[in-house]
């Protein structure tokens, strides 16, 4: 579906993505995850052409969409639902009929179609980036912290809906993501980033449970849970 | 000992309520978790304290810090309150400092203002840095907050919190900015810092799990009203409010991968949008007639018509 080569970027001289490579299977659901400037970002931003790697080949096998984080910036406010869902489907030459189907496929209430983005909750917004980007049929999704500024009960909402909305239409998934409870729930495999290197990859379940990589284990030891301790690292001034 | 005391706490802005009969007590030393989502209220209640509220706002309820009406202080003892007795820390570090002055001048500018003397006041910043964990804090005092992390950089606004001895820190949302092994790392110190100094804390977050791991007790919000109070070590085991047992069964990790999370239907409600019974009423799977009727009243742990039988 989707495979990257040793991909590098360098921003300024700064290496930002070095040496990545990874795939996504059809209909497969990959994670990518890391801190703050460990380059997953860039990664999504060069797999889906909004950046330009400096070496490396990305190779697609159809269409790839794009779910932002912020549901706020990136619809237009001045296009109703029902206009933006038409301006897609219209440019990919789909039918416009679709528009209900979408709509109940990410489980909005088709009265909603004719309103704007200010009149709909942070949830309500997501769920329209999410069918937009559906709207395209397109072959894999990729969502950089889609999820992340939802509350919890909107986040479970918008969740099962993805697990849905791949069962429904076998789209493939490449999750961008710093949660790592959210990985768990919805991919199958991870690739995690450090500084702009791969540092462990593999089944979620393996790489999670059982982490091979120092910085992973670190990941995985510093998310609160029940029992949890917060600990003071060795000072990384 | 009760160190604040806040009694059926209102505020509304514009006339449209934000907050609805907050009452909570926190004692000396005692760590308490603000937990709920956004607009529930959490950031009006802590601002409340301090009378921190915005233009347009109206409060009503009493606070009392050490026995003392914080609505009725003159504006000289409220400010040495503020300065004093009542540290804040905000989710935004870069928010919090001026990005112009040096950290040295950030830090010792209230000691210096309490009439402590340069010198003095200089050491006890380089101390309080080294006790956050602030390597070569010397060096620290001389920079500008652009040349710190975001991680240093909140280290730095919990090293200034520290300064003034305070007995209670407001810490709203103090690490949802940061990476979530700064995050422990700064959550690990706060924890550590105000046991030894025996400070209370009221501690912002949506995350009911770090809440959990750092706080003696957990209340939480929803609506603009506190739904649930409970010992954070009974968290998982002892939530009763339909509303707590939701929030907690619909985090990723409460059921197995690939399996259907636990949802609530709808969308939160603010304090202005809540139904006239419960506020969580219209959301909730287990609402009877009364439950839309009628306000639950505060009884115990929880406020809900059905705790016998849930």
């Amino acid at each position: 579906m989707l495979e990257v080569r040793d991909l590098r970027k360098e921003f300024k001289g700064v290496t930002a993505v070095d040496g990545v490579s990874f795939t996504v299977p059809a209909g497969g659901s990959l994670a990518v995850v890391g801190e703050s400037g460990s380059g997953k970002t860039t990664c999504a931003r060069i797999v889906t052409g909004l950046e330009k790697a400096t070496s490396g080949t990305v190779t697609r096998h159809g269409s790839v969409q794009m779910v932002f984080q912020d549901p706020y910036q990136s619809l237009d406010r001045r296009q109703t639902v029902r206009s933006c869902l038409a301006e897609v489907l219209a440019h990919h030459r789909r039918d416009r009929s679709r528009i209900g189907e979408l709509l109940d496929l990410v489980g909005l209430d088709r009265r909603l179609g004719d309103a704007l983005p200010r009149h709909l909750s942070g949830g309500q917004r997501q769920r329209v980036a999410i069918a937009r980007a559906l709207a395209a049929e397109p072959r894999l999704l990729v969502l950089d912290e889609a999820v992340a500024a939802l509350d919890v009960s909107i986040q479970a909402q918008i969740l099962n809906l993805l697990v849905d909305a791949r069962a429904a239409t076998g789209v493939a998934y490449l999750f961008i993501t710093h949660d790592l409870s959210v990985v768990r729930h919805v991919c199958e495999d991870v690739v995690v980033m450090s500084r702009g290197r791969v540092v462990e990859s593999g089944p979620v379940e393996r790489v999670l449970s059982r982490p091979e990589h120092e910085y992973t284990r670190r990941l995985v030891a510093s998310v609160p849970r029940p029992g949890w301790v917060p600990r003071r690292a060795v000072s990384r001034d | 000992m009760t160190l604040l005391q806040l009694d059926r706490i209102t505020v509304a802005i514009n006339g449209q309520p934000v907050l609805r009969q907050v009452s909570l007590e926190v004692a000396a030393g005692e760590a308490v978790g603000l937990v709920g989502e956004s607009g529930s209220g959490k950031s009006m209640t802590v601002k409340s304290v301090v009378r921190l509220l915005p233009p347009g706002a109206t409060a009503g309820g009493t606070v009392r810090f050490d026995g003392a009406d914080v609505g009725a202080l003159s504006p000289a003892a409220l400010r040495r309150m503020r300065s004093r007795d009542v540290a804040m820390v905000f989710q935004d570090p870069r928010a919090a400092v001026n990005p112009v002055r040096t950290v040295g001048d950030f830090l010792t500018e209230v000691l210096r203002d309490q009439g402590v003397s340069r010198a003095i006041a200089t050491e006890k910043a380089v101390r309080s840095l080294s006790e956050v964990g602030v390597g070569d804090a010397t060096r620290r005092l001389n920079q500008r907050p652009y040349e710190l992390s975001g991680g240093l950089l909140q280290r730095v606004v919990i090293a200034a919190a520290l300064l003034t001895g305070p007995r209670l820190i407001l810490a709203d949302e103090p690490t949802t900015a940061l990476d979530v092994t700064t995050q422990e790392e700064v959550v690990a110190i706060l924890d550590e810092q105000r046991r030894l100094r025996a400070a209370a804390l009221m501690f912002i977050t949506h995350d009911l799990e770090l809440a959990a791991a750092v706080c003696d007790r957990i209340a939480v919000m929803y609506a603009g009203e506190i739904v649930e109070i409970l010992p954070a070590a009974r968290l998982h085991d002892d939530a009763r409010h339909p509303y707590t047992r939701a929030l907690l069964a619909s985090r990723p990790g409460a059921v197995a991968p690939g399996e259907r999370l636990v949802t609530v239907p709808g969308i939160p409600q603010s304090a202005l949008t809540a139904p006239a019974g419960c506020v969580f009423a219209d959301r909730c799977p287990h609402a009877e007639a009364r439950c839309h009727d009628e306000r639950p009243v505060f009884t115990g742990s929880a406020a809900c018509h059905l705790l016998e039988v849930l």
